[in-house]
This record gives structure tokens, sequence and C-alpha cells, in this order.
């Protein structure tokens, strides 16, 4: 009965909360807008170059209210969550235009607000103001946690361990696990150190040649203010899932401890930034899956998958606007388009569909408006041709960062390369069958793999006099359009 | 998956290596052997993008339509009323008359069904082009693969009744199955659709500003000439629907010619700016010459600019790959042409 009372305690703080932001929106339109993604997704530059593109003005021809002139002006305010930081975005800004080096990965939350103000259609001057939450990716995680108990999410967090190429990097782990028993007194030694090589091969697994994205729980890996708390001291055990731990036993204390990760970190987290949305975007990095090779690929719709299972999707109506707010537009964007020639757009939109297939279909059902859009949000590359022998390869030109290598050769940061990726299938569907389906940078050598996405550096931009210059984009104005389009006409 | 040995590797180049020229897109050199050369291609989404002047939009409630067709409907009632009396007074006269009465009445009716029913068509026609144009400049702008297909599809069913284009619509349907993004789509269908037209209309366009130019400069009174030309505008803008596939009848004339005078004021002055200057002074040389002359020059620049209004009203497609005529070109046509007569 404890769960059931505590989830309906949870309810009604939603709907309280929900019933409060309405009252406030009826005056002052807002639209929470959820970036959505995991870690290296890009939603630190997909953010900035929203804010930049509509303050500083961009070039947005699919946007229509900006493109025909309706939006007077945009400018950012206070936000309204006093507790949270504030969205640094002169900083990732400055990043971006003078340091030409993306931003560092986020390690806390903050939040910025965009007010903008523009004239509808039949004259009226209006306002609508944006909220953006941005947030480490690895905290997104957590949120399937919620449904689960410590039992499942030990076996789940085993069986995924088990599997390759995750069983190389988790051997350590797994012989100390073995030296574990559930049933045994607790012994905090033990836990500390099943907690720190638990961690660690999750963090072996985020590296570039695995690029795994299904590595809960989230905190473990970018901890922020709670490090070395016992709410982030436990680890998976080998224990039956439909079984009761005894009193006192170590099994006991790591559940205790995975509920209490629950308590402090992800229900508040969810409350505070997640339920109350009204549009998302989901940016989702299908190319470092294509680097890395099937397992990746996997584990990207697998994590996309649970993460899309928490959030409240539908048409709103006004009861649900009044007690439990709905996402009634889903935009699926496969970021980083600027690493493929233009002419591969749709095939990486056909990829991405086929990853999230069982959320849009889900979404579709309850009304919800979806699309699925490749998009770059800073475009760093230019397009080419590359005649090579009798071949013309489709290829892109920019400058990979520091230290990508490719062919065997590594890169200093200021050579300007002509990269040919790879050809994307047309079919989606091959892509995800079993472990064979492509050759990655997971199990072969950098040679022999089907695809290879360099990373690169944001554009070399020319100020124009004493403003920074415009941000080059694909298809932001089209993501713009779908999300906010209609609540500006 | 079987096809991999097909697929193409991946692969980079240095562009600093001794090994790879980098070359613009319109150069042609020849390359010695093993040389790997890079062109760079224009970027399409830093192209300009065309702002179409907006068309009327319609507000309110459509108080002239309803005035037109009440009048419309009392002048039939009374038409018919009066057609009635008409026969019933034949008939108390004499049977037979009676009858060649009703054959007659039936034989007009019949006819003005059959107007109405073409009319009614142009008009549908008219407005099926117009929002195909919306539709492509929509597609233009927003890249929209799968209504591309269909305002392809579309297109090709207008097309068809223009045997010109009989090969334009065989390419055209061969690309119907390859990856193509939605405005490249479109940009295409005009490309091979649109140019055999294009030419045509622009050639319709300078011979009626030179007609109108001539008779100006010849005819005896100002009154001729004034019809002359407004006939003159009403058959160009007939030709030019005609051309891009639409069949408008006397209501559809009305309404085209309404578009056009519209486009004409809205865009009028955007075109002023750009060869008013050439116009007026190709206009007061011409004027210096003769005075007839020189009105019968502007009148044919008229003309003409309200040849482009039109082209601009009734082409399906928005000018997108391909470059808009432009008055100056044909204000040339029109001035070389009076050179070699005099």
């Amino acid at each position: 009965m404890a769960f059931s009372f505590q989830d309906m305690v949870e309810e009604a703080r939603l709907s309280a909360r929900a019933l409060i932001d309405y009252g406030e929106h009826f005056f002052n339109p807002t639209v929470r807008l959820g970036v959505t993604g995991l870690s290296r997704a890009g939603k630190t530059v997909f953010i900035t170059a929203l804010i930049h593109g509509l303050t500083r003005g961009g070039r947005f021809p699919v946007f229509e209210a900006y493109a025909s002139g309706r939006i007077a002006r945009a400018h950012l305010a206070p936000q309204p969550d006093d507790a949270v930081p504030r969205f640094a975005y002169e900083s990732h800004l400055r990043a971006l235009v003078e340091e030409r080096r993306w931003p560092n990965s986020t390690v806390d939350i903050s939040e910025l607000r965009l007010v903008i103000d523009y004239q509808r259609p039949n004259g009226a001057d209006r306002t609508l103001t944006l909220d953006i939450v941005d947030y480490p990716g690895e905290w997104l995680l957590d949120l399937p946690l919620l449904q689960k108990s410590y039992e499942q999410w030990s076996a789940e967090s085993l069986a995924l361990s088990r599997e390759a190429p995750r069983a190389h990097l988790a051997t350590e782990w797994h012989t100390h696990l073995a030296t574990l028993k559930p049933e045994a007194r607790e012994d905090e030694q033990a836990t500390l150190k099943a907690a720190k090589l638990f961690t660690d091969y999750l963090r072996a697994c985020r590296d570039e040649r695995f690029a795994m994205s299904l590595l809960p729980p989230g905190r473990f890996l970018m901890p922020g203010n709670l490090a070395d708390t016992p709410a982030l001291t436990f680890a998976p055990l080998d224990v039956p899932a439909g079984g009761q731990a005894p009193e006192g036993s170590l099994w006991a204390m790591m559940v205790r401890r995975f509920e209490a990760y629950k308590d402090v970190v992800v229900r508040p987290f969810f409350r505070d930034h997640f339920a109350r949305l009204d549009r998302q975007i989901v940016l989702a990095d299908a190319l470092a899956a294509f680097n890395s090779g099937p397992e990746a690929l996997h584990d990207l719709e697998a994590a996309l998958a649970g993460i899309l299972d928490c959030f409240n999707i539908g048409r709103s109506t006004l009861l649900s606007s009044l007690f439990r707010p709905r996402i009634d537009r889903i935009l699926f964007a496969a970021t980083k388009a600027d690493h493929l020639h233009h002419f591969s757009h749709d095939r990486l939109e056909a990829v991405l569909r086929r990853a999230v297939s069982g959320a849009v279909v889900r979404a579709e059902d309850t009304g919800a408006a979806i699309d699925v859009v490749a998009l770059a949000a800073v475009r760093a590359t230019r397009e080419a041709q590359v005649a090579h022998g009798r071949d013309k390869l489709p290829s892109i030109l920019g400058t990979p960062v520091a230290g990508e290598s490719a062919g065997g050769e590594f890169f200093d940061g200021n050579t300007e390369v002509a990269t040919f990726p790879g050809d994307l299938p047309v079919d989606p569907e091959p892509l995800f069958n079993g472990a064979d389906a492509f050759r990655g940078l997971a199990r072969e050598a950098a040679e022999k793999s089907d695809f290879r996405f360099l990373r690169f550096r944001p554009p070399k931009l020319a100020r124009e006099g004493n403003d920074e210059p415009v941000l080059p984009h694909i298809r932001l104005d089209r993501a713009l359009q779908f999300l906010i389009g209609d609540r500006l006409s | 998956m079987n096809d991999r040995s097909q697929q193409r590797r991946p692969a980079t180049f240095r562009l600093d290596d001794p090994g790879v020229v980098v070359t613009e897109a319109d150069e042609t050199g020849r390359l010695s052997r093993g040389t790997i050369q890079i062109t760079p291609e224009p970027d399409p989404m830093a192209l300009p993008v065309p702002i179409e002047a907006a068309r009327p939009v319609r507000r309110g409630f459509p108080w002239g339509t309803l005035f037109w067709s009440g009048l419309a409907g009392l002048t039939l009632l009374g038409t018919g009323l009066s057609v009635v009396h008409l026969i019933e007074d034949l008939f108390a006269r004499s049977e037979t008359l009676g009858f060649v009465g009703v054959a007659f009445a039936f034989v007009t009716a019949l006819a003005l069904a059959v107007v109405i029913g073409r009319e009614a068509f142009g008009l549908a026609r008219l407005t099926t082009i117009e929002k195909l144009h919306q539709r492509a400049a929509a597609v233009l702008a927003n890249d929209d693969r799968k209504e591309s297909r269909v305002i392809v599809q579309d297109l090709l069913k207008i097309a068809h009744q223009n045997p010109q284009l009989a090969r334009a619509r065989a390419t055209l349907e061969s690309h119907a199955g390859e990856i193509i993004d939605g405005a490249d789509m479109i940009r295409l269908a005009e490309r091979e659709l649109m140019s055999p037209l294009d030419a045509e209309a622009r050639r319709l366009v300078s011979s009626a500003a030179q007609k109108v130019s001539i008779v100006t400069a010849v005819s005896p009174r100002a009154a001729i000439d004034v019809l002359f030309v407004f006939v003159a505008a009403l058959r160009l803008i007939r030709q030019l629907a005609y051309l891009y596939g639409g069949r408008p009848g006397a209501l559809g004339m009305i309404r085209l010619l309404r578009h056009v005078i519209a486009h004409l004021a809205i865009t009028g002055g955007m075109a002023a700016s750009d060869s008013l200057v050439q116009q007026m002074l190709g206009h007061g040389i011409a004027a210096k010459l003769s005075q007839r002359l020189g009105e019968g020059v502007l009148n044919g620049l008229l003309t003409a600019r309200l040849g482009l209004a039109a082209i601009d009203v009734t082409r399906p497609l928005p000018f997108a790959a391909l470059p808009p005529p432009k008055l100056s070109d044909l204000a040339t046509d029109l001035l070389r042409k009076k050179d070699d007569e005099e």
C-alpha cells in the first residue's frame, strides 16, 4: 500500500502545480519547451543556436512567423525558478563563435526564459514566453527507473552487462560482484567498492568507441552536488526478481538506497522539469552509434524508448491542461546532420524514425502531432563532391577537432579535410538486424568499419560590424515552425 | 547485408595533401591520373530565399459575390418568366409557333447550361493552378518530400494536355522514384516542364508589346489605340493562361484580370526601381525623335509589364530554378525591333 500512497501524493503535487501554472499562463501565454536528449546529443548547442537565432536574428525562411516579419523582437528575461542556475548562453556562444569549440558537457541543470513579442496575422500584439531547460543528458536515463523496483533494475543491468561488448568492460565489476552475498550482513566497504567499480564500468561504456547510451543511473556519471552521498552508493546485486530482502542484509541496504535515489534525485527532477512540458524536441545523435556499431544503435533505441515512456503525451484538452499537462507536439531530431551530405538526410531521418518507431506509433495513437527531422543547430561543414578515381563521392568539408583520426591519421584541429562518411542504406531495417548488421569501431579496427563520422569544429564565422555573426544551421527553422509556429498564429 | 561489397567505403582527404586539387564548380581542367579532385558545392541553404509578393487575402464576408449572385439569380428568373410569357403568347397565336418557341427555349437553356458548366470548370481550373502555385512555394520553403511528389503529379496532370511537353513529362516521370529533396523536386519539375513554356510566354508578351507599340504609333485616333491596347491585353492574358494550362472563360478572364491588376499594383513598385530609369531614358529619346513613336514605346512597355504580371499569375509554379523574365529584356526586344524598322 505504501507505494500507491506515495504515487497518489506525487500525482496530487503534480496536479496542484499544473493548476497554478495554468492560472499564470492564462494571462501570460507560456510554452515550456522540453529539450530532451541523451548526453552528447547536442542539447546545449541547440538551445544556444535557438536563442541566438531568435534574439540576434537568423536565417529562418521556413519559420513563418519570423520570415514574414511578425516577430517584432525576442529578448531574454529572468527565469521563473529562483533555485535553478541561469543557462550560460553568453559563454556558450563565445565558445562557439570565438574559440571555435563546442560548449563543455553540461554538469548541472540550468534554465532560461525567452520572451517573444509578435503580432498575430489579424493584427493583435501578443507575447509568448518560452521556457527552456538544459540539463546533463545522463540524468534523463533515470526517468525509467521510477517504474522499476531494485530487483528489476538489478536483473536488467546485469543482463545488459553480460552482453557483448559490455561484458569485456564489466569484467572487474563482475569479479567483485561474485564475492558479494546478497543475504549477508550489510557491509559499507563492500558497497563502496561495488559502487565504484559499477561507475567505472558505466564510464567505460561511454567511450567514443562503444558509444553506449543505456547507462542508468545517470547521476553515477554526472553526480553534481550529490557525489559520495549514500543515495549514490549502491550497485546491482545478483538477486531474484520477485524475492524479498532479509532484514539487515546487504540486499536490504541496496534496496533502501535505490529507493532513496528515486526520492531524492529522480522524482524532484521529473516533477520540476518534465511533468509540465507543452512541447518536446528529442535530440538523438545517431551518427555516434553508427561509428560504434550495431550494439550502440540498439542501445540508443532502447534508451529512447525507455525515456519516452515516461512522458505524458496526447492531445491537450482543457481538463488535461488544468490538472496534468500533456505534450501535444513531439519532434524527433537526428542531430549533427551537417556531418552528412544532404543527399543522405532523408536516410538519416528514416533511421531515426525506425529507432523511435514505438514512441511514434504511441504518440500518433494519442493524437499528438509528431515529426522527424535531420537537423544541425550549428552547421560546421560545407558540402563538396570528391572525384576519386572513377567514383564521385558526396562529401563534406570541415575542420575536425584536435585528436580525431581517420585512415590512420590524426588531425591537429587546424587542418581542413574532405570526408565521405559512408553510404547510409535506403532502407533502415537491415541496420537493426542483429549484431552483424554493419561494422563499427566497437569490434573492428578503424580501417574496417562501414561508417566514419568525424567530429568537426564549429565553423569560422566573420563578425558583421559589432554584431555577433549569424550561426548557419540546417532545418532549425523547420524545427521551430513545428514546435512553436502554431502558438504564434 | 549482402550488398556490403557494393557499399562505398568511408574516406577522408586532407585539403593540404599534394595529391588533392580543390577546384571551383565551373572550372573544368584536365587532371593528371591519381589526383583527387574536390569541388565545393554552393550552399543550398545560404542562397537567398525569394519572398513572394503576398496575394490579396480575401477578408470577411463576401458581400460582392453575394450581390452578383443575387443579381444573376434575379435576372435569370426575370428572363425565365418573360420566356414563359412569350411561349404562352405564341401558343395562343398558333400551336406551331408555340412549339418552335419551346424548341428555341430548350436549345438556349441547354447552351446556357453548357456555358455555365464551362465557366465553372474554367474557374475551378484557375483555382487549382493558383493553389498549386502556393503549395509549390510552400514546398520550396519547407522542403517537404511527400508534398512535392503530390505537386509533381498534379502538375503532370495539367501538363498532359500540352503535346509539346510529352518528352519533358516522360523525363520528369522517370525521376519520380529517385531520392530527391522536396524543394529540389519542384525545381526539377520547373526546369523540365516550364522552360519551353516560358520561352513561348516571353515570345507572346514581346510580340503583343510590339503590336501595341506599332499600332499606337500609326493609329490616327486616340480612341482606336486605347481600344486596341485593351483588346491586346485581354488576348495576351488569355493566351498566357492557355499556355500554362488554364482554360478561363468569361468569368475566369474577369478574375484573372483582377489578379493581374492586383499583382501589377503590388509588384509595380518593386519593378519600377529596376528599370524605370532606362525606360524613361528610352522613352525620352524616342519622344525626341517623334511624339507618336514615344507614345508607342511607352504603351508597348506597359503591355509588356502587364504580360509579366500575367505570367506570374498564370504560371503554376513560382520562379525558383529559372530566372523570371525581366522587363528590360523585353524592352530591349521592343526597341531593337523598332530600330530595325526605322
